[in-house]
């Protein structure tokens, strides 16, 4: 379990953490989500006692950060890059060694990890002769190789394709069900919708809202419904009760006045036009990061 | 220091495969052995072959006493240096004469000719033509010959006593001995050592400069794509700076002994005398301790550039400061305590190779040695400790290059 209590990263004047709390239980994938330049990769670089904060602590399993953390900790950078010169396995073996792995487990690790992602026969190749999504598997392995017990994985899927992304997020999947603690920092909110259980949602350094995905999205609210309808269509100046209404081909997505009865509105509905589905629907994490942030920028 | 380790060898091992590094490896020694072997071409005593000289005298008098003036001037094996012809021919004018002596330069039949104009009275002069005009030596010899036979023409006319004219005649050479700190004399061969020095100097210019880019640029890279936050995400920016500063330490200890070897092989064949390494154990250390403050110096401006040309800016710079001896090799030869030339032997920056130029030229004492020393170990410590801290900070700022003021925040942080 990574706990960090009240973080402050001051540069200079500017506040680019300004009290941030965050806890991520192990065995559960932790979403850190915010707007560019909104704190996120210092908050990182923070975890990763790279930066030292100015005020505030971090807790790993109990423990403050040692030089021993360095080994427990693995990270995937945004930003993709190897050294493009060098033999795929040498890099794997040189990441694993500043991970205080021995040689021979380093090249039994890699092996390993090479032939799970389906890539071994680039083993002796140097990095530049192998294709983007490629080097970026090998630089997966080379945040994993020590198999670490707190993984930072910033925007991981990027560049990859509808294969590999699969891939990529089987492998997450097997850590989470080792038990290892995940922070999964991302723009892409319909994955982050789909792995996390929990969010922290940052603007400006600071934490719009936090805890877990299911309860920010009731909390949310927004009176939101879903119909599919038989003929014909509803628009928005037939019914005062809507607020917003989005129409696709089979359904339409509404949203209703805060003090509307979804099923009395329903009831009204039925009455002019033919409905063959009707639900309530929760807001998409999309839609209440857009909203917040909007909200947050609004207020300052 | 396990981690360090890994780093130094990282460093090291895939550097040393890089062409830039091979290619430094022999294009070096190829400047080395120029510089070596040229000097003793330039300077050889004699000319090594038979020279053919056309003289025209149209008086008569000056060809006999030149051709044994010449004489003198031998090559090897007793051989004459010099072959006089004589191009007075008698049925012809004077102009004439010159044109068939050019026309003997031009097809390369004599080396050049030497016209005397008015040989007959006291107003006599010379001139000689040749192809090449750079041949002070032989201009300087046919001057010398010329005078003294005019000198003894003088003498003989005014009735003075033949041995007191060759007693007149005889000349003093004056020959250059060097004395050291231990009061031994030797003979100084000034021009090697001279050159020796010029390319250790050279050669620390050319080391720092290679493996100061390839630092430089393999950081630009780690930099560029973010692989130096998963570095220091594995272990302290310290110690990567130590692992790296040990890696590439390790890179000038190979180049210094694969140089060694060409350069103990050219001590052996002779081709560059032993004597010019009278002072080769305290010119080691300047330039293994040069090497050492360059190289940390490089790896604190390194972690600040984010582009290639800021890097080339930055080591072109460097690599200035280090070819200032070669500029200010003439006055201090000419004057070896002339103030500037000392005050830069007490200056980091140019400690190492104005040091190296020094020893060569004139005696430094041990007391200076000494001192210089301790200044250079002191800054080497001081300026890993700042490009510690430089380091710290600038490999996770991207953007924009640092301004100096932003530098010495980072210092005193």
């Amino acid at each position: 379990m990574l706990i960090v209590n009240n973080l402050v990263k001051k540069f200079n004047t500017t506040l680019a953490v300004n009290n941030i709390s965050l806890t991520v239980r192990p065995g559960k994938i932790f979403g850190l989500l915010g707007p560019n330049g909104a704190g996120k990769t210092t908050t990182i670089r923070t975890i990763l006692n790279i930066i030292k904060p100015t005020s505030g602590e971090i807790i790993f399993n109990g423990n403050p950060i040692t030089y021993e953390y360095y080994n427990i900790i693995g990270y995937l950078p945004e930003e993709r890059g190897l050294y493009k010169r060098s033999k795929v396995i040498d890099v794997l073996v040189y990441f694993a060694a500043l991970k205080n792995l021995s040689k021979k487990d380093a090249i039994n690790f890699a092996d390993y990890w090479l032939k799970k992602l389906n890539i071994f026969e680039y083993r002796d190749k140097k990095i530049e002769q192998l294709s983007k999504g490629n080097q970026q598997k090998i630089q997966l392995i080379a945040a994993i190789i020590h198999n670490p017990s707190l993984l930072i994985l910033d925007e991981p899927f990027t560049g990859f394709d509808p294969i590999n992304q699969q891939e990529v997020k089987d492998l997450i999947l097997s850590f989470v069900s080792e038990g290892k603690t995940i922070i999964f920092s991302t723009h892409q909110m319909e994955l982050a919708e789909k792995l996390c259980e929990d969010i922290l949602l940052i603007d400006n350094g600071r934490a719009v809202t936090s805890g877990k995905l299911t309860d920010i999205k009731k909390n949310f609210g927004g009176n939101n419904i879903r119909v599919g309808l038989a003929g014909g269509l509803i628009s928005q100046n037939q019914f005062p009760e809507i607020v917003k209404i989005d129409n696709y081909n089979n359904y339409s997505d509404i949203q209703l006045r805060d003090d509307i009865i979804p099923s009395e509105f329903l009831k009204k509905l039925i009455g002019k036009i033919e409905v063959n589905h009707f639900s309530i629907i929760e807001p998409t994490l999309n839609k209440i990061f857009i909203d917040l942030i909007k909200e947050n920028s609004n207020n300052i | 220091m396990k981690k360090i380790l890994a780093v130094a060898k990282w460093e090291y091992l895939e550097k040393v495969k890089t062409k830039t590094f091979i290619i430094s490896l022999i294009i070096t020694p190829i400047i080395i052995i120029l510089f070596s072997i040229l000097p003793s071409l330039l300077f050889r005593e004699e000319a090594p072959k038979v020279e053919l000289i056309g003289v025209i005298d149209t008086s008569g008098v000056y060809f006999n006493d030149l051709v044994k003036e010449l004489d003198k001037y031998k090559l090897e094996e007793e051989q004459k240096n010099y072959v006089l012809i004589n191009f007075s021919f008698e049925n012809q004018i004077f102009e004439e004469l010159i044109i068939t002596a050019n026309k003997n330069i031009e097809k390369n039949l004599i080396e050049g000719c030497l016209i005397l104009y008015h040989a007959g009275s006291d107003s006599v002069s010379a001139e000689y033509r040749t192809k090449s005009l750079g041949n002070f030596k032989n201009v300087e010899r046919l001057e010398e010959a010329i005078r003294s036979i005019r000198l003894k023409m003088k003498l003989e006319e005014e009735g003075v006593d033949t041995r007191l004219i060759n007693y007149f005649q005889e000349r003093v050479v004056v020959k250059q001995m060097q004395v050291d700190e231990e009061g031994k004399v030797s003979e100084g061969d000034f021009i090697t050592t001279f050159f020796v020095s010029i390319i250790f100097i050279l050669l620390l210019m050319m080391m720092v400069v290679y493996t100061g880019q390839m630092l430089v640029r393999s950081m630009i890279e780690e930099k560029s794509s973010r692989l130096i936050e998963m570095l220091v995400s594995s272990i302290t920016p310290d110690e990567l700076l130590t692992g790296k500063i040990i890696g590439l330490s390790l890179l000038g200890l190979t180049q210094i002994f694969i140089w060694s070897v060409i350069g103990i092989s050219l001590v052996a064949g002779a081709l560059i005398p032993l004597t010019a390494f009278n002072n080769i154990v305290p010119m080691l250390f300047y330039f293994i301790l040069g090497f050492l403050f360059y190289s940390s110096l490089f790896v604190g401006i390194g972690s600040t550039v984010n582009t290639e040309q800021e890097a080339q800016q930055i080591t072109t710079y460097l690599s200035l400061i280090l070819m200032l001896p070669v500029v200010m090799a003439m006055p201090a030869i000419q004057n070896p305590d002339f103030i500037v030339t000392k005050i830069f032997s007490y200056i980091p920056l140019t400690i190492p190779t104005v040091m190296i130029l020094r020893l060569n030229i004139g005696n430094v004492s041990e007391l200076e040695i000494f001192l210089t020393f301790v200044i250079l170990i002191f800054s080497i410590f001081i300026v890993t400790k700042l490009s510690a801290k430089i380091f710290r900070i600038g490999i996770l700022s991207y953007g924009n290059k640092p301004t100096l003021k932003e530098i010495f925040k980072w210092i005193k942080e």
